[in-house]
């Protein structure tokens, strides 16, 4: 993947389990990968198509610090832009999201329809030479959209999608629990005081430790399990087990499941290199999540109810997803608190280190367990790949 | 302004001084007590959600069991994991006028600063409206509902404590 700008150069231990504090604190690094990973051959979902459900429905968002407008069109397609105005670069729209019949730049007057094109300019035939409306639309990123999660990659080096999903197309199905036909609930969003990669290194270990809620409930997991591949995507899979004589909770609708079938009740998945979906009882999240600083990572959590739900199960699923995950969220609030901490931490030298369910300490892991963190270990590997790192030797 | 008898309007404003003060001592049980006893929710959402309609809210304890499981979480679930930070709430009442039988409707700007301990600055949590539902009885008011509507789509820190 060619060799690496950053100077002085990173060590990459050689042994598997250890990651190197200073990535997350370096802006040489965090400058390297927006470049090779965000605006690299990678792909990012910034959007459902079930946010923008109506002719003229808009969202814009970033990828980086790249704007875009993502639309759905005349013909109920899904348009992804790039959110600036194909005559003098300005951003074309600022509101977060919207319904509009055609976007329109202030600043000259330049007006495109929900297809990008441009349909209105204040040109005359004498005003300039060889300009037609046809050579100006609104230039667009790839786009790939797979149930309703629509994808975008700056790189024409990008692989298909299927290519990049690697065969976990099935298991991003299970995490909108069963199709793509979501309905939208709402939005938390948060800032976090912390390198992106913390965020996504979140591992399946911390769960029970970190979040007394579990064990204050007497909640004990089902059974399931982990899967990792060298795409740098992971996930899991698990049964969903209900506390059994919990007395925490006055208010008990807050734990509770509606949705049936208990087998994969549960169920995460984290797309490298920075998208992660949880269902969990009859919360469906989908986590879009950007880096905007070597110190700032912005989480917009998507939460999703079911098209064909019924009116009650949508206030069900709105009362549970507003406290149970999130900034505020009983068995996730804490999160937040630890990576602002593992960002001021990682400003010392030396290693963070994995231990649970480590086999071999240079060697990839091939099994997890269902609250191994070593299956996080693969993502590290593609990461290191990818920022073109070379490991020590041993 | 509003129609509204002076002595209601001083319980009113004595209602969000306890409020207020409650909070900024991380007095949970007196942030409880601001609540009516048996039929009272508490709202924290954005104004970006209300304008768009969309119902998820970042705190939607809408009945009194919520309330006093809120006061678990900060209390017992969370304790230990979190950093203490300092708040400090200022507030302007904008309207305060009648609404359904003995229940005022009170709409109130508010600003949230907040200090984390192991930081020399102070910085603005949040700002916004509070919308209140407020029950006046022999002279002392308490909140059958509260929303607290930020300004800002995205909170710059975890929050911990209700606003």
């Amino acid at each position: 993947m060619g060799q690496s700008p950053i100077s002085p150069a990173i060590a990459w231990p050689a042994k598997s389990t250890q990651v190197p504090k200073e990535i997350f604190v370096r802006q040489d690094v965090y400058a390297e990968e927006i470049k090779r990973i965000f605006h690299g051959p990678e792909w990012s979902p910034v959007a459902h198509a079930s946010e923008i459900p109506n002719v003229g429905d808009f969202k814009t968002c970033y990828l980086g610090e790249t704007p875009l407008l993502v639309a759905r069109d005349e013909d109920g397609g899904i348009q992804v832009f790039y959110n600036t105005c194909s005559h003098r670069g300005t951003q074309v729209e600022t509101a977060v999201s919207g319904n509009r019949r055609n976007f329109e730049c202030p600043y000259h007057r330049w007006v495109f329809d929900l297809k990008g094109n441009l349909t209105a300019c204040p040109l005359r035939p004498d005003d300039a030479v060889n300009f037609t409306k046809e050579k100006y639309p609104l230039e667009k990123p790839r786009v790939a959209i797979v149930h309703g999660l629509i994808f975008v990659t700056m790189s024409p080096e990008a692989p298909s999608i299927e290519t990049f999903l690697d065969g976990y197309e099935d298991k991003l199905l299970n995490v909108m629990g069963g199709d793509g036909r979501l309905k939208l609930l709402g939005y938390h969003k948060l800032q976090l005081n912390a390198n992106w990669k913390t965020y996504h290194d979140n591992d399946a270990w911390h769960a029970p430790l970190l979040h007394l809620a579990f064990r204050m409930l007497n909640w004990q997991g089902g059974k399931g399990r982990q899967f990792a591949n060298d795409r740098g995507h992971r996930g899991f899979e698990s049964a969903l087990a209900l506390p059994k004589g919990q007395t925490l909770l006055k208010d008990a609708s807050l734990i509770e499941y509606r949705g049936g079938n208990l087998e994969r009740g549960s169920c995460s998945l984290h797309l490298f290199p920075l998208f992660s979906a949880v269902k969990h009882l009859d919360t469906i999240g989908l986590r879009f999540v950007n880096p905007s600083a070597l110190d700032r990572t912005d989480i917009h959590y998507a939460y999703f109810g079911r098209e064909d739900d019924s009116e009650e199960m949508l206030r069900h699923r709105v009362r549970q997803s507003s406290n149970f995950l999130g900034p505020c969220g009983l068995v996730s609030m804490e999160d937040a608190a630890v990576f602002q901490r593992l960002h001021v931490g990682s400003h010392t030298p030396g290693m963070q280190v994995f231990q649970k369910g480590v086999r071999d300490e240079y060697a990839m892991p091939v099994e997890f367990s269902q609250n191994d963190e070593s299956v996080n270990i693969l993502s590290w590997e593609y990461y290191r790949k990818v920022m073109g790192f070379a490991k020590e030797a041993a | 302004m509003s129609a509204v008898d002076e002595s209601i309007l001083r319980a009113v404003d004595e209602l969000q001084v306890r409020y207020i003060d409650a909070l900024d001592r991380r007095d949970m049980d007196g942030w409880l007590a601001a609540f009516d006893d048996t039929d009272a929710s508490y709202i924290l959402q954005t104004a970006e959600s209300e304008e768009a309609r969309l119902p998820l809210a970042l705190i939607l304890d809408d009945n009194r069991a919520r309330l006093e499981d809120r006061v678990s979480f900060i209390t017992r679930v969370w304790a230990g994991t979190y950093q203490e930070y300092r708040t400090r709430h200022f507030i302007q009442r904008l309207d305060c006028r009648p609404a359904e039988a003995g229940l005022y409707a009170v709409r109130t700007n508010f600003m949230v600063a907040f200090t984390r301990l192991d930081l020399t600055r102070t910085e603005l949590l949040a700002t916004g409206v509070y919308h209140d539902l407020v029950a006046v009885e022999g002279g002392t008011a308490r909140f059958r509902a509260k929303k607290a509507l930020t300004d800002a789509s995205a909170l710059p820190h975890y929050v911990v404590y209700p606003l």
